[in-house]
């Protein structure tokens, strides 16, 4: 699959998308993304070292686009559907409003659970959403429709937020992964889709281990071997595609040169090459390791990355689990973010709580609440966000959205546009166009930066 | 609920449900008041309520203006006093007849307060919380006079713990505690030594692959009249912990000899075991809880073998046990039932 930028769309081919991606440019002997990768390199951020790159930068037509490309995102997703009432909009004191109380945050006016109390000192970095209308409440199809922003279609496969970010941040010569995923336990487990941007936008998914398996070289073979063997196999590729070049051998030669990104990445997975005080900051549970790891990829120009926390479905004892899910949110989360500002990559990381849905106002019988998408809640904290709002409203017990009601698409929309993506760019699967967020969505505006 | 003398050799055949009411609110906990049939409820608004079962149309009603911060989560009467605590960490000692606050306790604890239990001479109040600590109050003067903190403040696996009930022996020696990793500390409650370290793993109920948390905890304790048996109430192994669908589970405990005499498991009535009691004569206990639904069951104190049970409506969360044994009322989600046994 090659999409060609013509214009105002990109033209997928449906019929390659099993053979990975690449960026065709008829007529250029370096490709525009090629050449904003190698330009990137040299921009001075904390995301890249190379600053052998910085002389390519001279167009101010490639700033926006170098700006975009400094952009990464941490979803962390609450998978089963976290309670907004236990979280970003408490409702103390009315009869679906559970016991816990709402406290203020660093932002005057601003009020969330007594459960995120870390959070709740972070909240200038935060732009919490309180009127997610989403209207689909069973796990599989609530989850698809949050994750790719729109209803499935029976003749198209959506990509994911996550394999478009992959598409649009991506960098050709990244020796990093595009997207990783990191769902650890079973319940509701997702890999997540790149769909018609086809197996090159396919999340590197970690289920069993945080540590990507197979990629370290064999033990029988040694290192000076595994350099010369890719040494030889370049030159003979370089050999070859000057005699005959072909989007297939162009495929198939970033495909090994992503390889060997992988195989050298292994070590950012690896949280024991952090300092014993960083890791103490995440903290021992699964969850806090995996934020480290989050943070230790985009850091190293990884553009997406999913850490699944499961699992939030509290139909029974809501509160008992979100006193323990929350803790763990909190915690982490508050030194994920403090982590991202430290290394200045605060600014360039947008970092997303989100599920497939939120829990009902009303309380079941064993202290549950159950799956409810009319009027529920996440947050953007970050990049391109403008911290401490809380955007929309839902009446006195939580039952509706009095204002500001946001369709899944709207906050796709709002995701991508604080990336610098713009949302209505179209990919043209043929005749066919696609935009990035569904049609009448649109960006929040209010939560932009 | 009568109180009438207790029978030591009576044993409930049947459980019947004779009547419920529904409820404004959620009813959390419960305690007897003189008047037969009357009871004060400690609620999900924020209130503690008083209600005449007795009544033509039994309805619960706040008993003064003041709340507290959040549910009401125990509640013990002491002579003409009510001691009422919540998730709000609070304690507030009523007038129970006026309504009115004798004292208030705000930061009892630095959280939620989950049960609290009166020493039968009416002196002590014990009160528990997701601080893990455990702390004794003077029930005259207010004072705290004594706390243990000897629960892990963390689950082995790095998340809040809880610490979810506690109870005295009949002769108010013994003071017991039980926490969400399934740890029972018994202690002297006079010099707080602890005189027993049990464990009740199964009923921690952590889930290491599917969904990574917990659900369970020891949520009831119940001494034998002399004061040998422990009863220890949650639920068992659950694979699906999105719901309460585990065994409900009682382990009954020899505890001075570190010996488990039985362990009981119900998977016709599942959930968990909110509410323990033994019956006049230790010969069997009564247990209630549930998972949306509840039950009331019995159980010989011999070998754990089950003599009677009834799905009583929605989730008990407490009960209160008439002194001969004869009846019980059960308070449940937004209803209270009276229980013949």
């Amino acid at each position: 699959m090659h999409p060609d930028h013509t214009g105002g769309g990109t033209t997928v081919h449906p019929q390659d998308s099993t053979q990975g991606s690449g960026v065709a440019q008829p007529g250029s002997g370096i490709s525009r993304r090629r050449l904003l990768a190698m330009s990137a390199a040299g921009v001075a951020s904390p995301l890249v070292a190379d600053m052998s790159a910085i002389r390519l930068l001279r167009s101010p037509a490639l700033a926006a686009e170098l700006r975009k490309q400094e952009r990464r995102v941490i979803l962390l997703w609450l998978a089963g559907g976290a309670s907004q009432f236990e979280t970003w909009d408490p409702k103390p004191g009315v009869k679906t409003g559970g016991p816990f109380r709402a406290i203020p945050t660093d932002v005057p006016g601003i009020h969330i659970s007594e459960l995120l109390p870390g959070l709740a000192q972070r909240m200038r970095h935060t732009a919490v959403i309180r009127s997610l209308n989403t209207k689909i409440a069973d796990h599989g199809t609530a989850a698809e429709l949050m994750e790719c922003g729109r209803r499935n279609d029976p003749s198209v496969r959506f990509p994911d937020i996550g394999a478009i970010v992959a598409r649009e941040l991506g960098r050709l010569e990244s020796t990093v992964p595009d997207y990783v995923s990191l769902y650890t336990s079973t319940e509701g487990r997702r890999k997540g889709t790149s769909g018609f941007l086809g197996a090159r936008y396919s999340p590197m998914f970690l289920s069993e281990s945080m540590t990507p398996p197979n990629i370290l070289r064999l033990e029988n073979l040694t290192d000076v071997d595994h350099h010369d063997r890719a040494a030889l196999r370049d030159a003979l590729a370089r050999r070859f595609t000057a005699e005959s070049r072909s989007l297939a051998v162009d495929s198939h030669l970033s495909a090994y040169q992503r390889v060997q990104g992988m195989m050298a990445s292994a070590d950012l997975f690896d949280i024991g090459r952090e300092p014993e005080s960083v890791r103490a900051r995440y903290g021992s549970t699964q969850f806090g390791e995996q934020c480290l790891i989050a943070r230790r990829l985009v850091e190293a120009g990884v553009p997406f990355v999913k850490v699944a926390r499961a699992w939030w479905d509290s139909h029974g004892q809501n509160f008992e689990t979100h006193q323990e899910l929350c803790a763990d949110l909190d915690h982490c989360m508050s030194a994920l973010l403090d982590d991202l500002r430290a290394r200045g990559l605060l600014e360039h990381t947008l970092v997303i709580t989100l599920g497939e849905f939120g829990r009902t106002p009303g309380i079941n019988a064993s202290l549950g609440r159950d799956h409810f998408a009319s009027a529920w809640s996440c947050s953007l904290s970050g990049a391109g966000v403008r911290g401490g709002v809380a955007y929309g409203k839902t009446d006195k017990e939580g039952h509706t959205v009095v204002e500001g009601e946001a369709s899944a698409g709207d906050l796709f929309a709002t995701i991508l546009a604080s990336l610098g993506i713009d949302p209505e760019h179209e990919y043209m699967l043929g005749s066919r166009p696609v935009p990035l967020a569904d049609f009448g969505s649109a960006p929040i505006s209010e939560v932009l930066a | 609920m009568q109180q009438s003398e207790p029978s030591a050799g009576r044993t409930p055949e049947t459980v019947k449900v004779v009547t419920t009411h529904p409820l404004p609110a959620i009813p959390l906990c419960i305690a007897p008041a003189d008047s037969p049939g009357v009871a004060f409820l400690g609620m999900s608004d924020f209130a503690v309520h008083r209600i005449d079962l007795a009544a033509d149309k039994p309805e619960a009603k706040p008993i003064g203006e003041a709340r507290h911060g959040s549910y009401v989560t125990g509640i013990v009467r002491a002579g003409g006093t009510l001691i009422s605590g919540g998730y709000d960490g609070a304690l507030i000692w009523w007038d129970a007849a006026a309504g009115s606050v004798q004292r208030r306790i705000e930061g009892a604890h630095a959280k939620w307060i989950r049960r609290l239990a009166l020493s039968p001479d009416g002196s002590r109040v014990a009160s528990v919380a997701d601080d893990m600590r455990t702390k004794l109050w003077d029930v005259a003067t207010g004072q705290c006079v004594a706390e243990w903190g000897d629960y892990d403040a963390k689950t082995p696996h790095g998340y809040p713990s809880m610490l979810y009930t506690v109870t005295f022996s009949p002769d108010g020696r013994f003071l017991a505690t039980g926490s969400k990793t399934g740890l029972i500390l018994v202690r002297e409650a006079g010099s707080g030594s602890i005189a027993a370290r049990l464990e009740a793993p199964v009923m921690y109920t952590w889930d290491p692959k599917a969904r990574n948390h917990s659900i369970g905890g020891i949520r009831s304790l119940a001494f034998s009249s002399d004061a040998t048996l422990l009863a220890v109430g949650g639920m068992g192994k659950v694979g699906n912990i999105d719901h309460l669908e585990g065994a409900s589970r009682i382990e009954l405990f020899e505890w001075q000899a570190q010996s488990r005499r039985a362990e009981i498991e119900d998977t016709k009535y599942k959930g968990l075991v909110e509410a323990l009691r033994f019956g006049p004569g230790d010969g069997w206990l009564v247990a209630a809880g549930g998972d949306n639904g509840g039950f009331v069951s019995v159980y010989a104190a011999t070998d754990g073998r089950l003599l009677a049970q009834e799905k009583v409506g929605n989730h008990v969360h407490d009960l209160a046990l008439a002194a001969d044994g004869a009846s019980l009322v059960a308070v449940g989600h937004h209803q209270i039932s009276a229980v013949n046994l």
